[in-house]
């Protein structure tokens, strides 16, 4: 059956080797679209190296697929303007303020100046920043910085969006706020891949793939993964899965 | 999409505590201040005369030297053995005896009856003072009457005897009529001011983003790497411009100093040598990861280039293997040029040399390092 509408990332036999090291081994998955898919894995199993073959921003040695419908051998380029990225790491400009960081990535995606500045207004009001626009991005407290960060990566209404540890190093209840965020881009139709440590965020999932060693070692809805495993949460089903890793970090 | 970044680096320019202040400070100290502090014009030497003559004739040989303005005259002492003590212990550069027959004498062929020592510990100094004194005692000789100074003069020169026909040598400078030493450095500090800022800026710049990580977020958007460093080069190459204005103008104002050729030339070497060094910049921060790797290679390098550029030193004087080193230094190309063109008035024609120098390795530099950052975006 062709997928491919229904799709928005279709991924086959991907590997990615640095010299004699295999990062990523030969795995295979699908996205849908609108999905909320977790991507889990220990430190060093190849989450970080496959995202980054999805973004665009390295090749893969082997393997085929398309991310929101363009190749990811060939159409690079055209994969960028069709996604989102947010990192663990805060990669706005600090020395720009709040409305200059918009202004810059809406500038980027070609939005044209009438249209960042309807953005600008929409995004201060949804985020409830109004107040704190011109002041520099870098002087925010760290919840806020992740929820400009999270906008931003959307300013061009993406199809998918990619989040490595979006909620790496933040209290609890901003890590709530945060998922309604997910969930109301989700809700947009918007495709949301997702990388977390934090295992009561991968309930959230709709979807979620283990990765150990390289290889995809489990993947299915929490519900029947924790039901597989007999596990009662998904820390459980991770310990279970992870820990057959052989790879050192 | 190159509106919003050109746009972005301007502001972070001119939001960064030092950087705006600094591209004014540099050209001001670079004029001002240092073509005083370079200056290759030695001046204060100190001077013993240890006078066994003690005539009229002695006596305004020596005010002949103090009056030449190079001389610091230190008090006189009276024996060759006191003096010699005073040089051993630095307080004397150099030294004149004048024999007890001086004034007398001058004229025979038996030589000429004053004696000069020189400390040549620092040979610069030592080399320059000697001349400084040859030519005071050669303006005594031609100042005391004609017939017997013309004839002395000959004695000092050949010092050998009184039948050698009469040779005068007559010296006429070029370009810098008074050797003047700030004139000549005038050009070659803007050459170093221009190099400085366009090579260590936008490296440090690049590693900035590499360090707070903004880079990856940029290589994640469709901007293209070639669109993201031009847009990063522009801000500096409006203050490479704008540095050599204010040190042309500068120069203009408070020392006299015009451009003898064109304006023009100068602005359009600049922007040759902006190409080379900003692309070793980017080459560098390529393959550093952080601001104090790309510090000191480039330190490095900017050392390197400096010293042998001919800028301080002649490149001629060099000795082989090191001037062939020279002919990969972007700065031996570009100062010459621009002392050319400053000093003589040359035109492109005669500096075409230069300027295909420069081309060259700019065109490698910047091949070199747009390949290498495709590859460290793979990694």
């Amino acid at each position: 059956m062709d997928n491919t509408g229904l799709n928005a990332m279709e991924i086959r036999n991907l590997t990615k080797r640095f010299g004699r090291f295999t990062a990523v081994d030969n795995i295979s998955f699908h996205v849908r679209k609108g999905e909320i898919f977790g991507f889990l894995g220990a430190n060093g199993a190849g989450k970080t190296t496959a995202m980054r073959i999805l973004c665009g921003l390295s090749r893969p040695t082997e393997g085929e697929g398309t991310v929101a419908g363009f190749d990811i051998n060939r159409e690079q380029e055209k994969i960028k303007k069709h996604i989102g990225y947010m990192s663990q790491k805060f990669s706005l400009y600090p020395d720009l303020t709040v409305k200059e960081n918009i202004r810059l990535f809406g500038g980027i995606y070609g939005l044209g100046d009438r249209k960042i500045k309807e953005k600008t207004v929409e995004m201060l009001d949804m985020l409830d920043m109004k107040d704190v626009r011109d002041t520099l991005a870098g002087c925010l407290p760290l919840g806020w910085k992740q929820k400009l960060s999270f906008s931003i990566a959307l300013v061009h209404e993406p199809q998918i969006i990619f989040l490595d540890e979006p909620t790496g190093g933040v209290d609890p209840e901003t890590r709530r706020r945060f998922w309604e965020m997910i969930y109301e881009a989700s809700m947009k139709g918007i495709t949301v891949f997702v990388t977390t440590h934090y295992m009561d965020e991968a309930e959230y999932c709709d979807r979620v793939s283990i990765m150990v060693d390289g290889r995809i070692a489990a993947m299915d809805t929490p519900g029947r993964l924790k039901e597989k495993y007999g596990a009662a949460d998904m820390d459980e089903v991770f310990r279970i899965v992870a820990g057959r890793a052989k790879r050192e970090e | 999409m190159w509106k919003y970044l050109i746009e972005k680096e301007f502001k972070q320019f001119f939001r960064d505590p030092g950087l705006p202040r600094m591209a004014v400070m540099f050209p001001i100290l670079m004029i001002l201040v240092f073509p005083f502090a370079v200056s290759m014009d030695i001046r204060n030497i100190s001077l013993v005369v240890v006078d066994h003559s003690m005539s009229m004739e002695s006596a305004r040989l020596i005010e002949t030297c103090t009056a030449s303005g190079y001389f610091r005259l230190v008090t006189g002492c009276h024996s060759a053995a006191e003096a010699q003590k005073m040089m051993d212990d630095n307080k004397a550069d150099a030294i004149i005896t004048i024999d007890s027959g001086f004034g007398k004498d001058t004229g025979n062929s038996s030589g000429f009856p004053v004696g000069i020592k020189i400390n040549t510990v620092n040979g610069t100094k030592g080399s320059l003072g000697s001349q400084y004194i040859l030519s005071c005692i050669r303006k005594y000789l031609d100042d005391s009457g004609s017939g017997q100074g013309a004839a002395a003069g000959a004695a000092v020169q050949a010092a050998g005897t009184s039948a050698i026909p009469q040779i005068e040598v007559s010296e006429k400078y070029y370009f810098n009529e008074y050797m003047d030493y700030k004139l000549f450095m005038v050009p070659a500090l803007i050459v170093i001011a221009i190099t400085m800022i366009t090579a260590f800026l936008p490296a440090l710049n690049i590693v900035s983003e590499k360090e707070t990580g903004t880079i990856e977020q940029i290589n994640v958007t469709p901007v293209s790497k070639t669109a993201f460093i031009v847009c990063k080069m522009i801000p500096y190459w409006g203050i490479a411009f704008f540095i050599l204005a204010s040190c042309l103008l500068i120069a203009w104002a408070v020392f006299g100093y015009t451009c003898k050729g064109s304006i023009l030339a100068l602005f359009l070497f600049t922007t040759l040598d902006i190409v080379v060094t900003a692309g070793l910049g980017l080459l560098i921060s390529n393959y550093s990861n952080n601001a104090q790797q790309a510090m000191f290679v480039i330190w490095f390098f900017a050392m390197i280039f400096m010293l042998m550029s001919g800028i301080f030193t002649p490149i001629a004087s060099m000795p082989e293997w090191a001037r062939t080193i020279t002919y990969i230094n972007p700065l031996r190309y570009f100062a010459d040029a621009m002392r050319a063109i400053f000093l003589k008035g040359s035109s492109l024609a005669d500096v075409w040399y230069d300027a295909a120098g420069l081309a060259v390795i700019g065109a490698g530099v910047v091949t070199w390092a747009i390949s290498s950052y495709r590859k460290s975006g793979d990694a």
